[in-house]
């Protein structure tokens, strides 16, 4: 965890939110912070260094803009092929997320994948064809049915609401 | 929405990155031989059309002090749109997806700690008289929150 300073956290709590669609967003924020257009810039560039902020900019819904097929997959791994089969995938192009996590008694799959293509049929082929490659068979795939909802949560909104 | 050549090349620009320049859409019209004012709406048609769902910043949760995990349930199919519109409307859940299986909801929560995580679960248990398990990463290997729009049709590309 890394120490902020209350203007670092203000300005984490709004840009997280969203960025006004107007020609100076960032002296926009300035005004609301009470500072100059000057440091909003440089405060971002410096939490973006420290990858605090992993990304600026703007976040797709792939499903409305040619990628219709997703599926999450759980995979059963060999704790010692963990880091082998987790490189292997992390390089696919159509693998968007790739983490080990802690199982459940009823629920030994350790390694998740995000797999998206074209369509359904193309998940499943290459979901098919990874398995082959590396050689893992207890896998199981986890269409996605329903996105129900994707956003973001609040960041220190208690220091906003000063300022409104 | 039908997205023309150039609409997809300034989605990929702006997914890479804001410009943090005074006039970050200016910068990108120069890229792309648009006017500020032609980005900006752009944009704003992205927005409203839904394919842009945010412009801002993406934070690392985990650095600033907070955990996240994978939760999930299973509940009888036809209740199932009903309780994960009530999950999703959790501050602390960030994604919420219906999936095909015996668990057919999942989602993952972002709380202060794992005892509010604990917490969280309890209240859902109370509620719907499911059985909430999580699944916590202990490693990340890859993290891609952008799609490359310029080569759909590229899709065997590694990378």
């Amino acid at each position: 965890m890394v120490d902020l300073s209350p203007f670092e956290k203000k300005l984490i709590a709004l840009v997280s939110q969203g960025i006004p669609l107007v020609a100076r967003p960032y002296h926009v924020l300035a005004q609301r912070l009470g500072c100059t257009e000057k440091e909003v810039i440089a405060t971002l560039k410096k939490l973006l260094s420290k990858k605090i902020i992993r990304r600026f900019g703007a976040t797709v819904r792939q499903n409305r803009s040619g990628y219709q097929g997703n599926v999450m997959v759980a995979w059963k791994v060999p704790a010692e092929r963990l880091d082998e089969v987790g490189n292997f995938c992390a390089r696919l192009h159509f693998v968007t997320h790739c983490y080990v996590r802690q199982t459940s008694p009823d629920w030994p799959y350790n390694f998740y994948t995000m797999v998206h293509a074209a369509d359904e049929k193309e998940c499943k082929e290459l979901v098919t064809n990874l398995a082959k490659e590396l050689k893992l068979k207890d896998y199981v795939l986890l269409f996605t049915e329903k996105e129900i909802v994707r956003k973001t949560r609040p960041y220190f909104p208690e220091l906003l609401e000063k300022q409104t | 929405m039908a997205l023309s050549a150039l609409d997809r090349r300034l989605l990929d620009l702006v997914q890479e990155g804001l410009p943090l320049v005074s006039r970050p859409f200016k910068a990108l019209g120069e890229e792309l031989g648009l006017s500020e004012e032609e980005v900006l709406e752009r944009l704003k048609r992205f927005e409203q059309s839904g394919i842009v769902r945010h412009l801002g910043a993406s934070v690392d949760s985990r650095r600033l002090g907070f955990v996240t995990t994978l939760c999930a349930v299973a509940v009888p199919p036809t209740e199932a749109e009903k309780v994960a519109q009530q999950i999703a409307a959790l501050p602390e859940v960030t994604h919420c997806y219906l999936r095909r299986h015996r668990f057919n909801i999942w989602f993952t929560l972002v709380a202060r700690d794992y005892a509010q995580v604990e917490e969280i679960l309890q209240l859902l248990q109370q509620k719907f008289g499911v059985e909430p398990r999580h699944f916590p990463a202990t490693k990340m290997f890859k993290l891609r929150a952008t799609f490359r729009l310029s080569c759909v049709e590229d899709k065997h590309r590694r990378g």
